[in-house]
């Protein structure tokens, strides 16, 4: 039996000119009824989030929606819990909708933490009398005993944040949206966000998920759909469409080709990655050696650019990257000055210490002085690490800012 | 507005679809079966009203004894209004509490949406439980002012009878207009913040077309109806003058003719908030 239904969902974000003078509104609405009138099709100016898009969610499975930013499963998700409309079609939910899509959206500062629980849970519809009997749980899972009788102005973001996901996860409800709330406090509190997911998916709660870390839907879910402008591309078991998506991405930056990435001084026109045999490949074994290619193109011959540091990033999905390899930290130098209309630079690692998962690879240039970006972080390729994956390949990754700890063998060549 | 249709089984099925059909029947279903959230919204609001004031709830008490004496000052001595059959001061300080109740309800009611408009693009909770919250959130303020009058009354020369009876239905025929502004107003203030903006103005307007500064009994007896009819709160204002400071029951035509004047207002307003929500999250 199915739980979610959509049936040719769509949504349109009308864009509204707000602060127009009285009269262009007048105007306005003289145009479109003008226009009904002669029975015309009004274009208004906005985006379609949704187009068309339809599934089928089961009865106690968990499910995921993939697709780049802007592919509109966050708005799929706020059509389902009822915080905006469709503007065509059927969205049906057989049950109570509760959603994490910002933990802590209804946290008070000036009310204590205690009084917190109580209002923030009433307003997502968890009755009184429930919220009695599991306040402990509540506050025991935020971690926030001692000060639960503080007011939150004065407890520090992690605590309200903490507070936050506790209370909206302790939610019970038959359909469960969740969007990216994972990645609240530390690594100790991420693995126990993953859990309690983990514990609401075993317990028959249909749980919709959005996330664009894979590992984490690759062990929470069973099946997913990719989306892409409103649309869905692919649908089915969770594994499947994981290594659509990677196609779908890898696709795309083909298809971005000669379009190149960055609107600075200097440009990326090509990226991939290679294999120690110089070999394209887009799957790799962990501990394999990896080349990675990047081909540049400066504006114009006038511009002279001098000693430009490459950053080369290589994150999992979050924002923070799992290595990094800067040419301002090794020391590195361009050998060609000024640089040539287009060149290439060569990353070689020796030696990936990566989990099975898929990646992606940033590419950034400062300036020699490390400040000024030549051209700002991008994603400009991805790649797969294959092999087992276990639940164990959830474990979490702190996410320090600043360094990445890990010291990898590598080192740079630049062809023109 | 999700519509409830019971399936089968005992679980409910949930519908949002693109139509644009609104069943207030629907809404108020719903709304009952989030009470527990419009608390939540009033009780917010109670617990913050006073905090970080060193005066804290001594403010409830403030606030209508300092409209109460320029009142005082001005219309019953300087302009020599009659209090309608007793003093001046026992009949404002009657009137302005339940006054005060429908103004700040309706002011606060009516910004209720755009303060929590981060609230409505990131959780769902039936939209009209800020607005009524807050409507909700004055009922102590009001049980205040009567209580001040009631106290008063020594002193202003009011009859207190068994007529105070009245005073619950009194005060519930002055939330049944004060919710038909906030509903409407408040939604059209996401869209447009002039609502807001202009909601005082509104408000003070209102006052002078209120029996609130001068009896109802000084105009014409037609004009009293048609006050009584054009204005919903006029009828139970003049309750409270009658049986918090005259000391006689309300003049039930006058009543009679608000509270149909009232809940006109307040299912067209509903009608429109309803009309008006489904944007909500959107436009915000």
């Amino acid at each position: 039996m199915w739980a979610v239904r959509f049936e040719g969902v769509s949504k349109f974000y009308r864009e509204r000119s707000w602060y127009s003078s009285f009269g262009g509104e007048l105007a306005d609405v003289r145009h479109s009824l003008a226009a009904r009138l002669r029975r015309e099709k009004i274009t208004k100016p906005g985006t379609l989030a949704l187009d068309k898009l339809s599934f089928e969610v089961q009865e106690g499975e968990s499910f995921a929606l993939l697709g780049p930013n802007g592919s509109g499963k966050t708005t799929a998700l706020r059509v389902l819990t009822g915080i905006t409309f469709p503007t065509e079609g059927l969205v049906r939910a057989r049950g109570r909708v509760g959603a994490l899509m910002e933990a802590g959206a209804a946290i008070h500062p000036e009310l204590t933490g205690r009084e917190n629980v109580f209002l923030y849970g009433s307003i997502l519809g968890l009755p009184r009398r429930e919220l009695r009997t599991r306040f402990d749980e509540i506050v025991d899972f935020a971690e926030v005993e001692p000060i639960i009788d503080r007011q939150v102005k004065y407890y520090s973001t992690g605590q309200q944040l903490r507070l936050g996901f506790s209370i909206a996860s302790h939610l019970e409800p038959d359909i469960f949206a969740v969007d990216e709330s994972l990645a609240v406090g530390d690594g100790n509190f991420q693995e126990k966000c993953v859990a309690r997911m983990r514990k609401l998916v075993s317990g028959g709660t249909t749980v919709l998920f959005v996330s664009h870390f894979m590992p984490a839907v690759d062990a929470l879910c069973d099946r997913a759909i990719l989306m892409n402008e409103g649309r869905t591309l692919a649908q089915g078991p969770v594994k499947d469409v994981i290594l659509s998506y990677v196609d779908f991405l890898e696709e795309r930056r083909r298809n971005l080709g000669e379009a190149q990435w960055g609107t600075g001084p200097i440009r990326v026109i090509g990226a991939s990655c290679h294999d120690g045999n110089g070999v394209e490949k887009r799957q790799f074994s962990a501990h394999e050696r990896i080349e990675i290619r990047l081909q540049f193109e400066t504006e114009s011959a006038e511009v002279s650019v001098v000693d430009p540091k490459i950053v080369v990033g290589i994150s999992d999905g979050r924002p923070q990257n799992v290595i990094e390899c800067s040419m301002l930290d090794d020391d590195e130098h361009f050998w060609g000055d000024p640089v040539p209309r287009r060149w290439e630079c060569r990353l070689m690692i020796d030696d990936l210490p990566l989990r099975p998962r898929l990646y992606h690879v940033r590419a950034m240039i400062l300036d020699p002085t490390g400040y000024a970006e030549l051209f700002s972080s991008h994603d400009v390729a991805t790649f797969t690490i294959v092999g087992d994956t276990t639940a164990a390949g959830l474990g979490l990754v702190a996410q320090a800012g600043g360094d990445v700890a890990i010291e990898t063998r590598h080192r740079w060549e630049f062809l023109t | 507005m999700p519509a409830a249709v019971t399936g089968s089984s005992a679980i409910t099925e949930v519908v949002h679809d693109g139509s644009r059909n609104t069943s207030l029947v629907r809404a108020v279903r719903e709304l009952v079966g989030e009470r527990e959230c419009v608390w939540a919204f009033a009780e917010r609001y109670i617990r913050l009203r006073y905090k970080q004031a060193i005066l804290g709830v001594g403010w409830a008490i403030i606030k209508p004894i300092a409209l109460f004496v320029p009142f005082l000052i001005f219309f019953g001595g300087a302009a020599g209004i009659s209090g309608g059959g007793v003093s001046y001061a026992a009949f404002s300080i009657a009137v302005l509490g339940a006054w005060q109740y429908v103004a700040a309800s309706v002011d606060l009611g009516s910004g209720a949406l755009i303060v929590d408009g981060q609230l409505l693009r990131k959780i769902y909770f039936a939209r009209e439980a800020p607005v009524i919250g807050a409507a909700i959130s004055n009922v102590p303020d009001l049980g205040i002012g009567i209580l001040i009058a009631i106290a008063a009354a020594p002193f202003t020369g009011a009859h207190l009878t068994l007529n105070l009876l009245w005073i619950p239905l009194l005060a519930v025929l002055l939330t049944v207009p004060a919710f038909g502004m906030m509903l409407p107003f408040s939604a059209l203030a996401v869209y447009y913040r002039d609502f807001k903006y202009g909601m005082p103005l509104v408000i003070q307007l209102w006052l002078f077309l209120s029996p609130v500064a001068y009896p109802i009994t000084t105009l014409p007896k037609k004009y009293q109806y048609l006050m009584a009819a054009l204005n919903p709160v006029a009828g139970p204002l003049d309750g409270f003058r009658r049986t918090l400071a005259v000391g006689e029951g309300p003049n039930w035509t006058l009543v009679g003719l608000s509270a149909v004047s009232g809940t006109v207002l307040l299912v067209s307003g509903f009608w429109l908030f309803k009309r008006l929500e489904r944007a909500f999250a959107d436009v915000i």
